[in-house]
């Protein structure tokens, strides 16, 4: 995963400081920076969540207070050790003057990465979120706040980039330094209009990082302001929730057609899109007896659901082997080691179930095939399985073609028609 | 009852360690050298009992004055008569007593191939280990590795096999007196081909006959075979007890099982070596037929109550994986 929520984990909090500092020079802020800042200091805070034994802390990230009430806006992924297991862990705020104070979560909204929380001060008005939205254009200033790395709070200076169609929900781009700690801080427009919420970042660039666009902070407002009480249990509408998700997401694939690409002899499908990207891999130019060709998509955006688990993904790897010296026993040996093995899951996982599997040699009518298929269910999320199908074809002796496809947060059915999707996609063409 | 008379002493296996001619009754025994037969055995008195004709002609034996006295059969007996298999015990030492005219079993057929002795199972041996784990290694050669690998491959078999043979011709040696390191490397190598022949024959036949379930399971199969190796180079070192080897190879190989059983319980939750079949072999393997998607699917939609009844389940010691986002 290339992309990291902005949530400082204690123990990688120092090292991440040291990077940071090699890689990224702050800009000094402009006049307006200065501005802005002091005027938003009042409603901007830090949100930690604590262990309840010793009270020690445990995640931190950041917030703000909506006009002039006591609501407070963040990420999901900030509070999501309390929506999950609030027996172990309880919220905590503290003010740009250091005055701390409990806090109560509303409302969620694992999709699109918000939560909601009720906090015992009231705001003094400068954030809002209207009905009417400010329209943005690409590179204009953003001004991004929040309390970086734990090390107080700050403000910085970047441009709006655009909508990032590579998620699968929309997120904005906002090309300017945000870092761990920020998540849930505000970005605000140089006239002060919230434009989104400080979310995650590219590792792998410089300045890439992404805010959750505000209407989505506006419809889940909307949602608190509708509710009477909070949900007894968030692991319910987390839940729900990532049933939503992963029929959104078997609804968006339907209507994605299949791809179809060449490897070696056979046809293998693909679902290639702006957010299931392709990429390839082959081995020709090694030394060695065999050639061995892939063709791999996945879902760049998945699901956060807690530190250990993140879903509603899918991802496609078609491989293909073929003996250039090897022998057809050697052949035969090389094939079934790439073929086992496959991690499916573990049997003491807290998240899922031991997987079950059934296995057979099946023929799709245009190639005979070993498949394996192998699934999971969440724990603690009923009606939610991960799904992994394994496939090799069986009509050559010294080739072979192996797929694997990972389907995880998804409902039965859906898990089941996307692998058929596959498995009766694969074939092989006229041309030896 | 006819003279000339032999008192014997022998082991707890029943092995003779000492036979003594005494050529006239009563024949009195004990640690004193003024018995007939002296026992070096300090459980025992100076007159410990005396060996005499009873009063319908059988040998009997009488305890004198000994102070442990006379043990047969756990009890402590001040005259019994004996019969030729009698054994009694004075102090640590099992006596048996026979007359010239006890009639011995007849002999046992000679089933040991004694022309195959010494250098010809050896050299046989060592020319089917080099063999064996050179074509194995050439087998799951897929890299194209230097010949050193093979070599380096082959001296570790060799060495496994030295050690391995050693062993056993040492245990040869205490217990026989000889060592027939030969025919141990011999077992040994047989033993190799087999567990190779196993796995082969459970991959090609698990491949052609879609029975999956076989390749599961193989490692149990090594383990009966290397009971069975065990088996034969016991009966190597003492052909005489069979039966008694048998059992304990049995015995050992559903031990062996049991562990692997455990073992791979603990570790992956189930009692299969592996969660599918991942041998490939060629299609001219193939001999069942394949079938249709729909069926793999109908039988993917049954797992559904699997997991579902896993969910509802506790588990004890579960790890969350560690990852920091």
């Amino acid at each position: 995963m290339r992309i990291i929520l902005l949530l400082t984990a204690w123990l990688v909090c120092v090292a991440t400081v040291t990077a940071a500092e090699d890689q990224v020079k702050l800009p000094t802020p402009s006049s307006s920076a200065q501005r802005l800042y002091s005027l938003a200091k009042g409603d901007l805070l830090q949100l930690r969540v604590l262990l309840k034994n010793g009270r020690t802390q445990s995640s931190v990230g950041s917030g703000f207070l909506i006009g002039t009430g006591n609501l407070v806006v963040t990420n999901y992924h900030v509070m999501s050790q309390i929506a999950l297991e609030p027996e172990t862990y309880v919220g905590e705020y503290v003010d740009t003057h250091g005055k701390r104070g409990p806090v109560e979560l509303l409302a969620v909204d694992v999709l699109h990465d918000l939560a909601v929380v009720r906090i015992d001060i009231k705001g003094s008005g400068f954030f809002n979120v209207p009905e009417q939205l400010p329209a943005l254009t690409q590179g204009q200033y953003l001004y991004s706040l929040g309390n970086p790395l734990d090390l107080g709070f700050a403000i910085s200076e970047g441009a709006y980039n655009g909508i990032v169609s590579r998620s699968f929900y929309d997120q904005l781009m906002f090309t300017g330094p945000i870092n761990a700690g920020m998540s849930g801080g505000p970005s605000v427009t140089v006239d002060g209009r919230v434009a989104g919420v400080n979310v995650s970042k590219r590792l792998d660039g410089e300045l890439v990082s992404f805010l959750v666009p505000v209407r989505y902070v506006r419809d889940l407002l909307k949602r608190v302001a509708e509710q009477d009480h909070p949900p007894k249990d968030f692991k319910l509408a987390v839940g729900k929730q990532l049933l939503e998700h992963q029929a959104a997401m078997m609804k968006r694939l339907e209507n994605t057609p299949l791809t179809f690409k060449e490897l070696g002899p056979y046809r293998v499908p693909v679902w290639e899109s702006d957010q299931l990207r392709c990429w390839g891999w082959s081995n020709s130019k090694q030394d060695k007896p065999y050639t061995a060709e892939q063709v791999s998509c996945a879902m760049e955006s998945a699901i956060f659901v807690s530190g250990q688990m993140q879903t509603g993904r899918v991802s496609i790897r078609h491989k293909i082997l073929r003996a250039t010296e090897l022998g057809t026993l050697q052949f035969s040996t090389l094939a079934s080691n790439q073929f086992k093995n496959q991690s499916v899951g573990g049997h003491k996982d807290l998240r899922f179930t031991p997987p079950q599997c059934t296995e057979q040699f099946v023929s799709n009518g245009k190639l005979p095939m070993r498949a394996v298929i192998c699934v999971s269910a969440y724990r603690k999320f009923p009606e939610l399985y991960d799904f992994t199908l394994l496939s090799a074809s069986t009509d050559e002796s010294r080739m072979s073609l192996q797929s694997r496809v990972d389907i995880s947060g998804v409902s039965y059915e859906n898990g089941l028609r996307i692998a058929r999707i596959f498995l009766e996609g694969i074939s092989r063409g006229s041309q030896p | 009852m006819s003279a000339p008379y032999f008192v014997e002493v022998l082991a707890r296996n029943g092995e003779v360690k000492q036979r003594q001619r005494l050529d006239t009754l009563p024949i009195r025994i004990g640690r004193g050298y003024d018995n007939d037969f002296i026992l070096d055995d300090r459980h025992t008195s100076a007159h410990d009992a005396v060996i005499a004709l009873g009063a319908d002609g059988a040998l009997e034996v009488r305890d004198v004055e000994s102070r442990n006295g006379i043990i047969h059969k756990g009890g402590r007996q001040t005259q019994m008569t004996l019969d030729g298999n009698t054994i009694f015990r004075l102090g640590h030492t099992n006596i048996r007593v026979r007359s010239a005219d006890f009639a011995v079993s007849d002999a046992i057929a000679d089933t040991t191939f004694h022309g195959w002795e010494g250098w010809p199972p050896a050299l046989t041996g060592f020319v089917l280990v080099v063999l064996v784990t050179l074509a194995s290694v050439w087998m799951t050669d897929t890299e194209k590795s230097e010949p050193v690998h093979y070599l380096t491959v082959l001296a570790a078999m060799l060495s496994v096999m030295v050690f391995w043979c050693g062993g056993w011709s040492l245990a040869n040696r205490l217990f026989e007196g000889q060592t027939r390191f030969g025919r141990h490397l011999f077992i040994a190598a047989c033993g190799l081909i087999a567990s190779e022949a196993a796995s082969f024959l459970i991959s090609f036949t698990a491949y052609a006959f879609s029975l999956e379930a076989l390749t599961r399971y193989d490692n149990h199969v090594l383990v009966a075979i290397v009971a069975g190796m065990v088996y034969f180079h016991l009966v190597t070192i003492n052909p005489g007890h069979t039966r008694r080897f048998a059992l304990a190879a049995i015995l050992a190989s559903l031990l062996g099982s049991g562990v692997l059983l455990m073992v791979s319980y603990q570790t992956s939750g189930r009692f299969s070596s592996e969660l599918y079949m991942s041998e490939l072999l060629f299609p001219s393997v193939r001999l069942t037929s394949d079938k249709p998607v729909t069926e793999f699917f109908a039988n993917a939609e049954k797992l559904k109550a699997k997991v579902d009844a896993e969910r509802s389940k506790k588990i004890s010691n579960g790890v969350e994986e560690d990852n920091q986002d």
